[in-house]
């Protein structure tokens, strides 16, 4: 029985080759706004069902093939271009690794908040790739570059959201992942650092794809200062909620 | 609140304002920054005498929360002041230096943020703050070296320099994280007494101090660009001058400042600390020779740095850590300098080069040697016996138990074998008065070793007050008398045969004939090449891209 939730487990807290579920799934849907709650529910459902197997976990298999899962979709990020894609497979690779702290941890609290966390960054890639596809037609890294000189509120803002995907700070998910390494062992910490690097990596590409180049010869208008100050102040409040909420 | 938090909170409320008044203050916003630059380096200034002349012991102070707090001693004091100081020339110098760039605000704002993350790091009382402090640097290091973004080599380079960095960030991070749960404390207090009490303490049966000690190394060779992890370092000079002033005067120190900041687990690894001092050595020597090969000023200026700090860590592998942040902060200045005039340098050289076609330019520039001027075994004699003599006296001034220690016995022999080299290279040099010459490079030599010894002695006393914990480092970093009188003769060896080969170059005609022409060309072809170590990363980086397109398009990217 455990077996068997554990690995419906694996297509809500990906392990490939399920994984390719969520992934395609993100994909068809193209309503925004479903696909920001599927974002942030479907990482809910598996670690209930990962509760419902029993915590902590007690196979190590699962979690060795969650680490692998983990580095592979980073190193795979390095090269995806479309942005939606892009938050699928950021979201994928960080979501693996809750299975890490279900090995070490009795309740379920700590998972939630860890798969919250991690799916905010996605979250909001997604509502970045609407702003660039309702300007350009498709939110694509490389197809107009340079839109920190033509579009600088809009490469602000992505210039945010890109460096929480990184998980770096003040974000939640660099504390996320802190406390990821706090549960784990040396053995684990090192692909989980490799994961993170990785993670840097695809992220200076995906700006060096939008943001950065000679300036783009657009007509395409900014984001107004009222929608500029909404996202950064909404961005804030998740920062402060999260600062909270770990203990600053 | 500690006066010590508006340390690291004013450039922090800078960059604020900065970003607030940009659009009504326009290009007068600068204005606002360097007043802000200025008060940080009052309060740091106010701290470092505040806390010299009322004697005070180290302090930890904490905003309360589970991390957020401040550790108050000598390294944090001196470090806050020379941070805040170099940072506010660097302001200075970037109001008219970057008056004509596009995003000048911008990159006031991102100089400020990298001031607050310096100072918060210098000055961090728990890991946490560290490890934030320490992640902020990369990041604004990597926008600062990118402030222009329409520029492909600059971006580049940004790159390379920001991915050096975050290897650095995560060993740190896995330094942390052991330590953490080794220990059971964040907070630095707490958690160097419980490593004093217990240092051989184990996790899952890995010595955990020595394994972060380990840790820490390696993040220290990623910031301070230590042989392979130096690439990054002569490329940044795409970025704006200011940002090569304030990288090569602070931020590249960062790995001496870590390692210093974590003296208290590198007490209890004696094998870390010789890493230290080969991989130190190693860079010292390629970077080094990589400078001399440099036809662009602030190219070599950057392998110059690489060579530094390879002194820097091998200082600390030999013990010494208090030396090494001597170095680290006399580096920072004058370098800081040379970069802050290397545009007014070429500019000059542009209209006119200066420089007078005779023996000297004959020697620096066209490296060829002048005649001999004194006998050659009379200099030879007093450029061993000279430096020699200079650095023992120095050294009995300061302590005479002093050689009792091995890491001092080393540096007195780089000491020396540096006077040796600048003695034996200024002899080729022509003058009207050779003689007079020679004896004002031994009085400047003299007064140099002799101010080193003595700030570096006090300078040491100062940071280090605990004696039996000067001696510990020093003790930790020694090595077993025979391996080390085989290293020294072995060192010995190896200099003396480059003295005697370089001299065997100075004759006209080489008493080898071309029978080492090839190997001096394919050595040649290395160095030009840069060892080809950044081709070796770039062509890893293509083939781990183009792997990872292929197994994207066969999974149809799901």
């Amino acid at each position: 029985m455990s077996f068997f939730l554990m690995l419906l487990a694996g297509f809500f807290l990906p392990l490939f080759p399920l994984s390719m579920v969520f992934n395609a799934l993100l994909g068809r849907i193209k309503n925004p706004i479903a696909q920001v709650l599927l974002i942030f529910i479907w990482p809910q459902i598996g670690v209930f069902l990962l509760a419902w197997a029993g915590l902590p976990l007690d196979s190590g298999f699962f979690v060795g093939w969650a680490v692998l899962t983990a580095v592979f979709y980073a190193w795979r990020l390095l090269t995806v271009r479309v942005l939606s894609q892009w938050a699928g497979m950021l979201a994928t690779s960080a979501w693996a690794l809750t299975w890490i702290i279900a090995a070490d941890l009795p309740a379920s609290s700590e998972l939630h908040s860890f798969a919250l966390w991690m799916s905010v960054a996605p979250a909001l890639l997604i509502f970045i790739a609407i702003a660039l596809q309702e300007r350009f037609g498709a939110a694509y890294s490389g197809l107009v570059v340079g839109l920190a000189r033509a579009l600088p509120r809009l490469s602000s803002v992505i210039v945010i959201v890109v460096l929480a995907a990184m998980a770096l700070p003040i974000f939640p998910s660099f504390f996320a992942m802190l406390v990821l390494l706090a549960h784990s062992s040396i053995l684990f910490a090192l692909p989980i650092l490799l994961t993170w690097l990785l993670w840097s990596w695809a992220g200076t590409r995906l700006l060096n794809g939008f943001v950065f180049g000679p300036r783009a010869e657009t007509d395409a208008a900014d984001l107004s200062s009222t929608t500029t100050w909404g996202f950064v102040g909404l961005i804030a409040a998740i920062v402060v909620i999260n600062l909270i909420w770990t203990g600053a | 609140m500690n006066l010590q938090w508006l340390i690291p909170l004013l450039p922090l409320l800078s960059a604020l304002l900065v970003q607030l008044f940009a659009a009504r203050l326009g290009k007068r916003v600068a204005h606002l920054s360097v007043a802000l630059g200025t008060l940080t380096v009052i309060v740091a200034a106010y701290q470092l005498v505040a806390y010299i002349g009322t004697d005070a012991s180290p302090s930890w102070h904490s905003l309360g929360t589970m991390w957020g707090s401040l550790y108050v001693d000598p390294l944090s004091s001196i470090m806050s002041l020379v941070v805040a100081g170099i940072s506010l020339i660097v302001h200075v110098y970037s109001i008219r230096y970057m008056t004509e760039e596009p995003g000048y605000p911008r990159f006031f704002l991102l100089l400020d943020l990298m001031t607050a993350s310096i100072l918060l790091m210098v000055a961090a009382g728990d890991l946490v703050t560290l490890l934030i402090a320490w992640h902020m640097i990369g990041i604004m290091l990597y926008f600062l070296l990118g402030q222009n973004t329409e520029s492909w080599p600059s971006q580049r380079y940004a790159f390379w320099t920001f991915i050096t960095y975050r290897l650095g960030d995560l060993p740190l991070v896995l330094a942390a994280v052991l330590l953490y749960q080794t220990y059971g404390a964040i907070d630095f207090p707490t958690l160097f007494s419980r490593i004093a009490a217990d240092p051989n303490a184990t996790i899952m049966g890995v010595p955990t101090a020595i394994t972060a000690a380990f840790l820490v190394a390696l993040s220290a060779f990623a910031k301070s660009a230590q042989f392979p992890l130096h690439t990054w370092l002569p490329y940044t000079m795409e970025g704006p001058t200011p940002v090569s002033a304030l990288m090569h005067a602070g931020i590249v120190n960062a790995g001496g400042f870590i390692i210093n900041r974590f003296a208290p687990v590198f007490v209890h690894s004696d094998g870390v600390l010789h890493m230290l001092f080969v991989v130190g050595l190693i860079t010292a020597l390629v970077g080094s020779v990589l400078m001399l090969t440099q036809n662009d000023i602030k190219k070599s200026l950057g392998y110059s740095t690489m060579g530094q700090m390879g002194f820097m860590v091998m200082e600390c592998g030999l013990g010494a850590f208090s030396l090494a942040v001597f170095h680290l902060i006399a580096h920072g200045l004058f370098k800081g300098t040379m970069f802050l005039g290397s545009g007014s340098m070429i500019h000059e050289a542009r209209k006119h080069d200066g420089v007078p076609h005779n023996p000297l330019h004959t020697f620096l520039v066209e490296r060829k040697s002048a005649s001999l001027k004194l006998p050659w075994l009379f200099i030879g004699l007093a450029t061993l016996v000279v430096p020699l003599f200079i650095l023992v006296i120095a050294h009995w001034f300061v302590a005479p138990d002093f050689f009792e220690k091995q890491g001092a016995i080393v540096l007195l022999f780089f000491g020396w074998i540096t006077g040796v080299q600048v003695l034996f290279a200024t002899h080729h040099l022509d003058a009207n008065n050779p003689i007079r010459m020679m004896m004002m490079i031994l009085l400047s030599f003299t007064l140099i070793v002799v101010g080193y010894t003595v700030i570096g002695h006090a300078f040491e006393n100062f940071l280090y007050p605990e004696e039996a914990f000067r001696n510990a480092l020093y003790h930790a970093a020694g090595i077993d008398k025979l391996t080390f009188d085989g290293l020294v003769f072995l060192l010995a060896l190896i200099v003396v045969a480059g003295w005697f080969s370089s001299y065997l170059a100075s004759r006209e005609k080489s008493v080898f004939g071309d029978r080492f022409g090839a190997v001096r060309l394919t050595l040649y072809s290395l160095i030009s090449r840069e060892f080809y170590v950044a081709d070796l990363y770039d062509r890893m980086a293509h083939w781990l891209l183009d792997a990872s397109k292929r197994f994207n398009v066969w999974m149809r990217w799901y």
